[in-house]
């Protein structure tokens, strides 16, 4: 049997519907005359596991799974990585030293750009933004141990 | 009447004070640039943008906004036209006769009706809202929770039924946006669900963080630069002007368009999208030479144009009147004015007549600037989609990350908007639309609390749905639609839903 797109699809929310009732085992259902917390996300758990059955059903209208391209896997791990990276300093660092080198990274790593022009880009690119929003907008952006 | 009149005059005196007139023509302006920008819809582009919005009052907030988003209406088929790449979904059908006119040294006059299609289809809209909401909101006043419980599930049918893609797809996404909607302290027992110890996630998830991840994280992940590099056709100035038999062609699709677009626009659904696809159908439908749709038809730009146009006013509708939104984008619109204190619904006219008018009249203006606006510096915005995709992503995710950040000051918010782009990314790889997902985060706790409390009202009699003739009403609305789709399952009938997604995905023959 060929594996379909929709059959991982359909299993997936079949999945996410069973583990979604397992997180709801504390809360209570309550009754119709008077519904509990546990109430309305049993019911769209369950049409979640019952739509996810449908598709994997029906699978066979949809693309084999092994042809779904990844051409554009390996941009978008290095986007996601980059971007945690940044994340995880933005706090720490604050808005102007992070994104100086988040949008640096991005062009040197992913885009194989120049490192003078990736610089001068990152730089006046997030300089302007905070000026923008700092000054102008009188948005307060995160700032970092140096103050901006 | 008088009363409306009276009102519109209040709406004009706030619209056109300098400082929200300003607001209105930057609103225009950063929508033109979005909706120009391939990768960056009017949804991500909104959400983007809303903590530029916090130093301002609800009513510039609300006025900008809004310029955002009919503005990327119109800048959407800019890109659709010259580069037959759709700015936003709702070109698409723009791209097949758009392109062929430019081809044919025909750009100018495809920018201009497309133009002036959407400017009358914009103030058409605007024109019914200005008569129609306001007697809305007083029905809307009697609504109780089985009236709401009934519209938010015709509203979540209608948009699946709508759809191009498959019901069982959209009802997929809406169910997991009502799952994510569950999220946080149940606001009548106090329970904490979902929340796994995190105090951020106490208040739910946010509109803003998923729309952004969804939208504009997604799409980035999904384009890299070397797949983005395509040509530009620059029309000239002079060449702007359409020919006489290009106008006479061009008027009654755009009248079509206009009644057609208002009319969708009105009802729960990705409406912008699905009137420029029906509306492209309806022109070759009716044309008395369909062989040239593909081939350079003004007809087939100037309709779905203005039908897009027009729905984007008419979402507007239910927005004000019944504090319902109709799609993810008027979802985000209810967010941000709530963060500025605003509660959108029925009592919206009367309790904050400022900024229901000033919002009324200043799309009359904003109309006005964006066809002042779009025609004279079309080259201007041509030269933005010259920027190296290379260059641009990396300021679009910077955007994104100060978007999300702003709202709360929450990095977990941040966190958020990450995991929503890869979700983002791997449902576009799985052909599913994100869109209902967002509508189903939004209505998800309007729902919840509705369906309680109307169980409770009745002591658990479910029947009180269909004893009130509003919500009976309702209710029998849903049910036909659902029966109608599953006729046409049964039967395995291609019908008008299953052609719009053909002609979605290759552009096939409606």
């Amino acid at each position: 049997m060929t594996i379909r797109a929709d059959h991982v699809a359909g299993v997936f929310f079949i999945g996410f519907g069973l583990l979604v009732i397992a997180l709801s085992g504390d809360l209570p259902t309550g009754n119709l005359s008077l519904p509990g917390s546990g109430f309305m996300p049993k019911i769209v758990a369950c049409l979640t596991i019952f739509f996810g059955l449908v598709l994997a059903l029906r699978a066979r209208e949809s693309k084999p799974f092994a042809t779904l391209s990844w051409a554009d896997a390996k941009h978008a791990v290095l986007v996601v990585a980059i971007t945690s990276a940044a994340i995880a300093l933005f706090e720490r660092l604050g808005f102007l030293t992070t994104n100086v080198l988040m949008i640096f990274a991005l062009l040197a790593v992913i885009e194989r750009r120049r490192l003078l022009p990736a610089t001068i880009y990152s730089v006046g690119v997030a300089g302007v933004t905070y000026v923008l929003f700092v000054y102008v907008l009188k948005t307060p952006l995160e700032a970092g141990p140096l103050g901006f | 009447m008088e009363t409306t009149l009276h009102s519109l005059y209040l709406g004009f005196s706030v619209a056109l004070a300098p400082a929200n007139a300003w607001y209105a023509f930057l609103g225009c302006l950063v929508g033109t640039l979005v909706g120009v920008l391939p990768g960056i819809g009017p949804l991500a582009g909104i959400s983007i943008l809303l903590p530029i919005t916090f130093g301002l009052n609800a009513t510039q907030a609300i006025i900008m906004l809004a310029g955002i988003y009919y503005g990327s209406q119109y800048g959407g088929s800019t890109t659709s036209i010259l580069m037959r790449i759709p700015g936003e979904a709702s070109s698409v059908m723009t791209c097949i006769d758009g392109y062929a006119m430019a081809k044919k040294g025909r750009a100018g006059a495809a920018l201009c009706i497309a133009a002036v299609g959407s400017w009358i289809g914009g103030s058409f809209g605007v024109l019914v809202l200005t008569v129609v909401a306001p007697p809305l909101a007083t029905i809307a006043i009697r609504f109780g929770p089985p009236e709401y419980t009934a519209l938010l599930i015709l509203g979540l049918i209608f948009l699946a039924y709508m759809s191009s893609s498959s019901l069982i797809r959209t009802l997929l996404m809406a169910c997991l946006g009502l799952l994510l909607g569950m999220i946080g302290i149940d606001n009548m027992t106090g329970h904490f669900r979902y929340s796994f110890d995190l105090a951020e996630l106490g208040d739910g998830i946010g509109i803003v963080p998923v729309a952004v991840g969804l939208f504009g994280l997604g799409e980035i992940l999904s384009t890299p630069s070397a797949d983005a590099v395509k040509e530009i056709i620059t029309p000239r100035l002079r060449d702007l002007l359409p020919t006489r038999k290009e106008w006479s062609e061009s008027s009654m699709p755009i009248a079509r368009g206009t009644l057609l677009g208002f009319i969708i626009g009105i009802i729960p659904g990705s409406a912008h999208i699905i009137s420029s696809f029906l509306s492209y159908a309806l022109e070759k439908r009716v044309s008395k030479h369909p062989e040239q749709f593909g081939k350079g038809a003004i007809a087939g730009v100037a309709g779905p144009e203005t039908a897009n146009n027009a729905a984007s006013t008419g979402a507007f509708v239910p927005l004000l009147a019944l504090g319902i939104p109709t799609s993810p984008i008027t979802a985000v619109l209810i967010g941000a004015l709530m963060i500025h204190g605003v509660s959108v619904g029925p009592t919206l006219v009367n309790d904050h007549p400022d900024v229901f008018w000033g919002f009324v009249a200043s799309m009359y203006v904003g109309n006005l600037m964006l066809l002042a606006l779009n025609l004279p510096l079309v080259s201007v915005f041509v030269t933005v989609l010259r920027i190296p995709y290379a260059y641009l992503y990396p300021l679009i995710i910077m955007f994104c990350i100060i978007g999300v950040y702003e709202v709360n000051n929450s990095i977990v918010d941040v966190w958020i908007m990450l995991i929503m782009g890869v979700v983002g990314y791997a449902l576009r790889k799985f052909d599913f639309d994100p869109a209902p997902l967002v509508l189903g985060l939004v209505i998800s706790p309007i729902l919840e609390q509705s369906l309680r409390q109307s169980l409770i009202m009745s002591n658990g009699n479910y029947l009180i749905f269909f004893s009130r003739p509003i919500s009976a009403g309702l209710m029998a609305v849903s049910i036909g639609l659902l029966v109608l789709a599953a006729y046409a399952f049964m039967l395995k009938r291609a019908d008008w839903r299953t052609k719009l997604a053909e002609a979605e995905a290759g552009e096939a023959e409606l």
